[in-house]
């Protein structure tokens, strides 16, 4: 797996470091070096350890609802899309497939929020709330 | 920042329609503004586009097909971090926006488009990718309002309702994406994109993919998972697959073939087909371009993991179009692999040496940063970026010119 030391970028076959130019204010070469090899690529963490990390991020009572609501309608679409593919009539038919899509749908949304809880420090609610800080969504969220 | 100068060339009343725009909820009315000269004009380099005079920024179109859940918004975000900084979500507003704005970009999510929500749907007995779900005379018209400089009132698609939202301004942006299960789908639209791609995933990644984001939510099991795509793939295969080959460049993510029975599809195979022939588009090549190049850089002078890195290059026919295949079947494991492999790739676009191993560093947390994936979705941003940049430089006289404010 990666290597758990960090790499220096003299045993690259690279030009001198003026030539790595980057288009941004800060140095690549820097940047580049202080990425310990083994923290480079971490793949994709699982849901499991999102969860635990977005515990951290919500603040709002909103963002909590959304979490709940996505998960109860992603329970109870699977179980609407199986009883409508039942039998040979379900099976194939309009309502099969359009019942299966709509927990498509809903799975990828909870991906989604789950994402942004993981990847953010800040709640997704967090400019609407400041704008709108007495609806019952902007609540803030007590465990 | 907005400023209403004189009217763009293309005049209002060819701009704005009699009819209002119906969107399931009651009558809103478009409102157009004008902007003309407020963004800043990106003097194109000229170098690799060989064309020298510099000109007015116009947006470039750019759109983005897969189906939903496949990596898409990790793709974007590749893309969009090329031109600077993050995309983020709107701030202030509808906080279920699918929008994203950094400073030079923007990206719209075509489901945004949708003609009926999820209850229309259900009553209709259409899934979201049947095209009679989605609004593409709307598409049409408001991709074609931001590529010649206009704002426009876009509806807003909420998952977590499966409503239909009240629109919200999308001023137009140096660079626009539209991502979606349908970007290539109308002719019309199809005209707009400066440059389009597919993203098409095989079989055996989808359910793994599918898998990995599902098997943890309450009411999914592995086979619910597998009896959703299956009920999808139909539509799937009718309206959305077959778009792969209006694409300039369709990245395919097979199995590996390195490892004989593999399941966990960790280790992935990607290709990536370029379509020949396309303006300001240059593909990348091994080695000796045209020719077929076989390629595993692991030997004397890069040592790699079990179970390494093939590359495959070569030129091809996709779809009766002339392309060019380059492909990665492994993984990444340390830096100078990563190195070494671009120092070795031709046609990058890249603006100094180390760029893309630079760009797949600022993103190693990303799914897909150890394989091709994230390889040629950076290479690709980088494409995208010459193309962008020769776009813009592109020679042409308006009347704009004359009106020139800032």
């Amino acid at each position: 797996m990666a290597s758990s030391s960090s790499l220096s970028l003299s045993s690259l076959p690279l030009p001198s470091s003026s030539g790595l130019r980057s288009r941004s204010h800060r140095d690549p070469v820097a940047a580049i070096v202080s990425i310990p090899a083994s923290r480079w690529w971490q793949g994709r963490r699982g849901s499991a350890v999102a969860v635990a990390a977005s515990a951290a991020r919500k603040k709002y009572k909103g963002t909590v609802m959304r979490e709940e609501k996505l998960a109860g309608m992603i329970e109870r679409k699977v179980e609407e899309a199986k009883a409508a593919c039942e039998g040979e009539e379900g099976k194939g038919s309009d309502g099969c497939k359009v019942a299966w899509d709509e927990v498509e749908e809903v799975s990828q949304a909870m991906a989604h929020l789950r994402r942004r809880l993981a990847e953010s420090d800040r709640d997704p609610l967090e400019s609407f709330c400041q704008d709108n800080p007495e609806t019952d969504e902007c609540r803030v969220y007590e465990d | 920042m907005s400023i209403p100068l004189a009217p763009h060339p293309l005049t209002p009343s060819s701009l704005s329609t009699t009819e209002d725009v119906r969107l399931g909820s009651p009558l809103l009315r478009r409102q157009f503004v004008f902007y003309t000269n407020w963004r800043k004009g990106r003097r194109g380099r000229g170098a690799s586009c060989g064309i020298s005079c510099s000109a007015e920024a116009r947006t470039v179109v750019i759109g983005l097909a897969a189906d939903s859940g496949c990596g898409k918004s990790t793709f974007m975000r590749r893309l969009t971090s090329v031109f600077g900084g993050a995309a983020e979500p709107p701030r202030g507003g509808n906080p279920e926006s699918n929008t994203l704005l950094s400073d030079t970009t923007t990206v719209i999510c075509l489901d945004d488009y949708h003609l009926l929500d999820r209850e229309g749907r259900k009553e209709e007995g259409v899934t979201a990718l049947d095209p009679r779900a989605n609004n593409f005379d709307l598409m049409y018209e408001q991709v074609k309002a931001l590529k010649a400089g206009v704002a426009v009132e876009k509806p807003i698609y909420n998952h977590v309702t499966g409503l239909l939202d009240p629109p919200e301004l999308i001023l137009p942006p140096n660079l626009l994406f539209i991502e979606g299960l349908h970007p290539m789908f109308d002719p019309r639209v199809r005209d707009l994109l400066d440059f389009s791609i597919y993203l098409d995933i095989s079989d055996e990644v989808k359910f793994a993919w599918k898998t990995q984001r599902d098997v943890e939510e309450r009411g999914h099991s592995l086979e619910s998972i597998q009896a959703s795509i299956e009920a999808r793939k139909p539509d799937f295969d009718a309206y959305v697959d077959p778009q792969k080959q209006y694409a300039d460049v369709v990245i395919e993510v097979l199995p590996t073939q390195l490892i004989p029975g593999d399941n966990e599809r960790k280790v992935l195979r990607v290709r990536m087909v370029m379509k020949e022939g396309v303006k300001y588009f240059n593909p990348v090549y091994l080695f000796d371009e045209g020719s077929s190049v076989s390629w595993i850089p692991c030997g004397r002078k890069l040592s790699c993991s079990y179970p390494g890195i093939k590359f495959f290059y070569g030129p091809d026919t996709y779809f009766s179009h002339e392309v060019s295949a380059l492909e990665m079947d492994g993984q990444f494991d340390r830096l100078d692999e990563l190195m070494y492999v671009e120092s070795h790739l031709n046609n990058l676009s890249t603006k100094y040496y180390g760029e893309a191993t630079e760009q797949m560093l600022k993103h190693g947390d990303f799914p897909g940063s150890n394989n091709g994936t994230g390889l040629f979705q950076t290479i690709i941003g980088l494409k995208i970026r010459e193309l962008y940049e020769c776009i813009v430089a592109e020679k042409s006289v308006t009347p704009l010119e004359a009106a020139k404010v800032f």
